[in-house]
């Protein structure tokens, strides 16, 4: 009796050797380290969000931020996401040079997001913000926003360290296809992160 | 080889930018507006989750892998953030009622 039920588990989905969710182990532990990261951002924004409910005024966005220069962040970011998507199809279709391509205009495109979150920073900074304190009225507020948009930022950071390594591989040919795909989720995930952030901290 | 012809296959990563783009435009004029704050919420939420579902659901391929990984991922975060909020945030209005 139990030696049926062993061999029925071991035949089964749960046997061994096979993933459940029907992708190789790189895939799924990709997808683990996404969601543990994606907790992280889900911890601070909720404590941003509890800090907007326990705070009686906050600042005005419209007067704080200068909306239409961070719509062009997201911009950026998005389009990044398109040609990483377009990089990841063409490895499939195992065509190197419009891997190489697009993963060379996504990490512009990073780039170019980094700047543009430098050049925000820097302009807060001079009027004033800090971890510390800021012009606005609500101590708190300049510390919420550099820690949060500071671990988006150095995601990115990451994420183009490992698109370089990905278009050198691409470049000298020594590429995968799931390699591709992998660094593809996590600049997904990063643009994903950025969604929230900018409804959640800009918009609202 | 054209721009188009590369492109050929890769059309569906195209059009989603492109809705991504419109919803980001619509969400930052709706922003600007003089709406009320409970619909400007409940509609900037919704974009954005629109927005999220489109980036995992086409550039992450989600949408072409099994359910039980959409799933894991889905819940794990969505359920977990929310339940992170909704537990804490009566705390915070409680908060904001005693320094009242």
């Amino acid at each position: 009796m139990v030696e049926a039920v062993s061999k029925a588990a071991m035949a089964s989905r749960w046997g061994g050797g096979v993933s459940p969710v029907g992708v190789s182990w790189n895939k799924l532990m990709m997808w683990l380290f996404i969601i543990t990261d994606g907790l992280l951002f889900a911890g601070f924004l909720a404590a941003y969000g509890f800090a907007r409910l326990a705070t009686e005024t906050w600042p005005d966005r419209l007067e704080v931020f200068h909306l239409w220069f961070i719509s062009a962040m997201t911009f950026v970011l998005i389009s990044s996401s398109a040609t990483m998507a377009t990089a990841v199809g063409a490895a499939r279709q195992k065509n190197r040079g419009l891997v190489t391509r697009m993963v060379t205009a996504t990490l512009v495109g990073g780039g170019i997001f980094l700047a543009m979150q430098a050049y925000e920073w820097t302009t807060l900074i001079r009027e004033g913000a800090s971890l510390h304190g800021n012009p606005w009225g609500v101590p708190q507020f300049a510390n919420y926003f550099f820690i949060i948009t500071g671990f988006h930022g150095s995601h990115v950071l990451t994420g183009l360290v490992i698109l370089a390594i990905v278009a050198g591989k691409a470049f000298r040919g020594r590429l995968t296809d799931e390699g591709v795909e992998l660094a593809g989720l996590y600049w997904h995930f990063v643009d994903l992160v950025w969604v929230f952030i900018f409804t959640l901290f800009y918009l609202i | 080889m054209g721009k188009d012809a590369e492109e050929g296959g890769y059309s569906v990563y195209w059009r989603t930018w492109g809705f991504l783009l419109v919803l980001t435009l619509v969400m930052v004029v709706l922003d600007q507006a003089a709406v009320p704050r409970v619909i400007l919420v409940l509609v900037l939420l919704t974009a954005m989750l629109v927005k999220a579902v489109l980036i995992a659901g086409t550039f992450m391929h989600l949408n072409q892998e099994r359910l039980s990984l959409a799933l894991t991922v889905a819940i794990a975060l969505l359920a977990t953030g929310a339940v992170l909020f909704f537990l804490i945030a009566p705390d915070g209005l409680r908060l904001l009622h005693m320094k009242n």
